[in-house]
């Protein structure tokens, strides 16, 4: 059968526990109906289906479950990385200063051209900020990757995280299949639309 | 859900014959002619458990009506949980409300319950 999808990137959020990771990806347990037996058993990964430029992205979307805790991601966990949230949270300063250590854990265990993001999570909770939007800013420009501040709980650019990451992404591999086979015509790409259907990404139950 | 008495005219040709939606949210999670119709009997976790109930006394129900899904990768949105004895069971991506349905690692198919989810195109 063929295939109804363009593309298809496999995404990871990693950052120190607590920063809210679960909270961008999951909605989890929070809500009365949901003492069930999926919020006992805990959910692996999502499949969403986005359109960027006309063309239909499915992301396969993963937590870390925990594993952070151990510091112990693992190769296996990196492997087909295409995309990486980097995410910590503006009220704990060494969520923020661990961000270089998994910075240092990705290049040891993920594809070297994996494209990432920084974020900046809970920026709702400005009364209790640790770091400065500046530092963010400072630390993504280090390392050479896009940076936003996002809340989760207020649903503030956390569906625009995730289309930036996969337009870049999509960006890179295009440039990359175009390297391998011109294009005969002139039919040319543009990056200019972003859009999806539903604001799927930014729900959080923990409001 | 979708009560057992319409199940026979959601299929057309073996498929679905409209797009497949979480009861709840109504969020979209399986395009209209991307599964296949299939019959097995599989028990599968209620999607409300008894208050009393231990992870070791889990309700069950007996579902017999299926939308195959062979690649998981033809669902719009869908979640999976963790593996529990070699299956992963599928959840709404939207509202995390589920089991609707199941995973088997092994084969790789996915089985979606006709029982647990709506068919409306919109």
């Amino acid at each position: 059968m063929a295939k109804t999808y363009d593309y298809l990137f496999k995404l990871l959020l990693i950052g120190d526990s607590g920063v809210g990771k679960t909270c961008i990806l999951f909605r989890f347990s929070e809500d009365a109906f949901n003492t069930t037996f999926i919020s006992t058993i805990g959910i692996d990964f999502k499949i969403r289906t986005i359109e960027l430029d006309n063309k239909k992205i499915k992301l396969q979307i993963w937590d870390t479950a925990g594993q952070e805790r151990f510091r112990t991601i693992t190769t296996a966990y990196y492997r087909g990385a295409m995309g990486i949230m980097l995410v910590y949270d503006i009220t704990q300063e060494k969520s923020f200063e661990n961000i270089k250590n998994w910075i240092r854990n990705i290049e040891e265990n993920a594809a070297a051209d994996v494209e990432k993001m920084l974020l900046g999570n809970k920026c709702e909770l400005n009364d209790k900020r640790q770091v400065s939007k500046e530092r963010g800013e400072q630390l993504a420009i280090e390392y050479g990757i896009k940076f936003m501040e996002t809340s989760a709980k207020a649903s503030i650019n956390v569906e625009e995280a995730f289309l930036t990451l996969a337009s870049d992404i999509k960006a890179k591999t295009e440039k990359r299949m175009e390297a391998n086979n011109p294009p005969k015509g002139g039919h040319q790409l543009k990056l200019t639309e972003i859009r999806t259907k539903d604001s799927w990404l930014s729900r959080c139950s923990l409001l | 859900m979708t009560d057992e008495s319409n199940f026979a005219e959601q299929i057309l040709n073996d498929k679905n014959k409209t797009n497949v939606r979480c009861q709840f949210c109504n969020s979209l999670m399986l395009k209209a002619k991307e599964g296949t119709y299939a019959e097995q009997e599989i028990d599968v976790p209620l999607m409300v458990q008894k208050k009393d109930s231990k992870a070791d006394a889990l309700n069950t129900e007996a579902l017999h009506h299926f939308w195959l899904v062979e690649d998981m990768m033809s669902f719009e949105n869908i979640g999976f949980s963790h593996t529990v004895d070699g299956r992963k069971f599928l959840v709404c991506a939207d509202c995390e409300r589920g089991p609707v349905g199941y995973h088997e690692l092994a084969s790789k198919r996915c089985y979606l319950a006709l029982k647990r989810v709506v068919h409306a195109d919109a």
